[in-house]
């Protein structure tokens, strides 16, 4: 089922002037509800015009795009609900942290909603959890803490909204390796516990591989891939030829199949690497032991 | 004794907690010794004290203990004036993590010469010097350009320009690749591998990404403010276990191999970087 559809959409900066530079032109994709989609593609293939248009902060030049079927610019003045439906985290969240207190920080969304008090009390300690902040934490400054927990404070302040749709652009930038699998951990639980659609853009093909169900390249405003992310990196010399990094583990399986090892196509993580080569191994062996 | 280029002895560092008053250690004596021309990655997860040892080691903090030798100079010592730590600053220089905190002028060619311009460099000289640190990172044509306008990648090669025209014997980059993406990270490390080996100059990088680690002569693993591992690509990636529990990585090929060994299989080969681990699997299967 989608949750969100965009229907040959096209957006143009600055159209009519010696500016005029198309970001994206004739894009239909759609996003699958109740799972984690990963948008790929370099910087300037407009993954970002993209995610702004999903949540309605940037018009389409043309095209639409469907919420659960509803186009969101039937009635522009209602644009703003559409904002608390798919809420946008954006890169280095926790430069944007500004509250006093973490609590006052996670609740001013909500309080941007005009819910009631306790209604904002009930939905901070929901994020906080879901997020995996502790309560101890939320009456201390948000600049007191790690760099990790002040962005999970960031995207807590989002979940807050309680969004049906959550867009995330670079999660885990900069953090270190133990911080990159806590986000992305925590992301994976609050797409299972609330079965909200998530979409996560980013540049590392590891994580992507390792988190997404889904994923969704782009190339020059152009979409190029669009599929269940075994059938995406299967696909992983098309996607190196376009110019986009692959997983390592990707290119190591590839580089073994030019110097005649017969890897499997598309393997993607080290547990289907290691699969294989057992495999390999195990059936090179019997062929041996045949000869004796 | 042999002389390392850079040294240091039992160096600590702590900062004063605002609220307790109480001293937090960072840093708990460090021995490091790292020779003229070494290409080094030093890894840690955050707070290991990664970024304040790089920090120390061009005096941009002062260390609460121990002792920095830079060139046989003792320059953690009370008696540096401010033109030793000047001094200093110019043959160890250093770029951050984020590319735009570090440009200055509004032209780049300008922010480039403003390092040799406050070490009193005669102009003429500071021509030269910015055409040839623009020429060498690749940016010569964009020497009118404003920073502001320029990629990531970009904005972190006219950083390290700057740096270049004061002429260092050593440089830092302090997660310099962290907020770029793939084109610029790989801009970013051919210019420090290029000038690491035409230019001879003594690399430090700190990185959380263990394919770059991978890159270097010799990786130093930092846990708590202490050194845990220091050896080689090889050494470090070839004993899993340390890295994963001070909460690192191992680069996906390297743990292909180690886990294929699990399973009994052998692999006698090496690991540190993904060709070796291509060359150790071709082999057994061209046994």
């Amino acid at each position: 089922m989608s949750k969100i559809t965009l229907e040959n959409i096209s957006y143009v900066y600055s159209p009519g002037t010696p500016f005029e530079m198309h970001a994206l032109e004739g894009i239909n994709l759609n996003i699958r509800e109740n799972a984690i989609t990963g948008l790929i593609g370099h910087t300037g293939s407009g993954k970002s015009t993209l995610v702004q248009l999903l949540n309605g902060l940037t018009r389409p030049t043309s095209g639409r795009v469907l919420l659960d079927g509803k186009d969101i610019w039937q009635e522009p003045k209602k644009i703003k609900q559409v904002r608390f439906r798919v809420g946008l985290v954006m890169q280095y969240p926790e430069y944007q942290l500004f509250e006093e207190t973490v609590r006052a920080d996670i609740a001013f969304g909500p309080k941007n909603m005009g819910l009631s008090a306790q209604e904002i009390a009930e939905r901070v300690s929901e994020a906080a959890l879901l997020t995996g902040l502790d309560e101890s934490l939320l009456d201390h400054s948000p600049f007191d803490l790690s760099g990790g927990q002040k962005r999970r404070v960031a995207i807590a302040g989002v979940i807050a909204m309680r969004p049906e749709v959550l867009v995330l652009d670079e999660p885990a930038a900069g953090l270190d390796p133990r911080g990159r699998d806590t986000i992305l951990n925590m992301l994976r639980d609050y797409q299972q516990k609330t079965g909200a659609t998530v979409m996560i853009v980013s540049h590392s093909m590891e994580d992507m591989a390792r988190f997404c169900d889904d994923i969704i390249v782009l190339a020059h405003g152009k979409l190029v891939m669009q599929g269940r992310g075994h059938e995406v990196f299967a696909r992983s010399r098309e996607l190196s030829d376009v110019g986009l990094n692959i997983p390592e583990i990707s290119r190591l399986c590839l580089m073994l199949r030019e110097r005649g090892i017969p890897m499997d196509d598309g393997i993607f993580t080290v547990e289907q690497a290691e699969q294989c080569l057992l495999r390999l191994l195990e059936s090179r062996e019997q062929r041996t032991e045949g000869y004796v | 004794m042999s002389q390392s280029w850079i040294r240091t002895e039992n160096l600590t560092y702590s900062y004063q907690d605002d609220s307790t008053g109480e001293d937090q250690p960072v840093l708990h004596g460090i021995d490091l010794s790292i020779d003229r021309g070494e290409y080094i990655a030093i890894i840690g997860h955050n707070g290991s004290g990664k970024s304040t040892l790089a920090k120390l080691l061009n005096l941009v903090l002062e260390p609460t203990g121990g002792a920095i030798y830079v060139d046989g100079k003792n320059v953690s010592s009370p008696d540096m004036t401010d033109e030793d730590v000047f001094a200093l600053r110019q043959k160890v220089g250093m770029v951050f993590q984020n590319p735009d905190n570090q440009l200055v002028a509004t032209v780049v060619e300008e922010d480039v010469a403003f390092g040799p311009e406050n070490l009193g460099v005669p102009s003429a000289e500071i021509r030269q010097r910015v055409d040839d640190a623009l020429a060498m990172v690749g940016m010569t044509e964009y020497a009118k350009h404003e920073p502001h306008r320029l990629s990531g990648g970009q904005k972190q090669r006219v950083a390290i320009a700057g740096i270049i025209a004061m002429m260092p014997e050593c440089m830092i980059f302090d997660e310099s690749t962290a907020m770029l993406d793939p084109l610029g990270r790989r801009e970013v490390l051919d210019t420090m591998e290029m000038l690491h080996r035409e230019k001879n100059i003594t690399i430090i990088t700190i990185t959380h990404h263990m394919d770059e680690a991978a890159r270097a002569d010799r990786i130093i693993v930092l846990d708590d403010g202490r050194i845990l591992r220091d050896g080689t690509p090889e050494e470090i990636f070839s004993d899993p276990e340390p890295l994963i529990e001070a909460g690192l990585d191992v680069p996906q090929s390297a743990s292909l191999i180690h886990r294929l060994r699990k399973q009994g299989i052998e692999l006698p080969g090496k690991i540190g970087t993904p060709d070796d681990c291509l060359e150790t699997i071709c082999a057994v299967f061209e046994q």
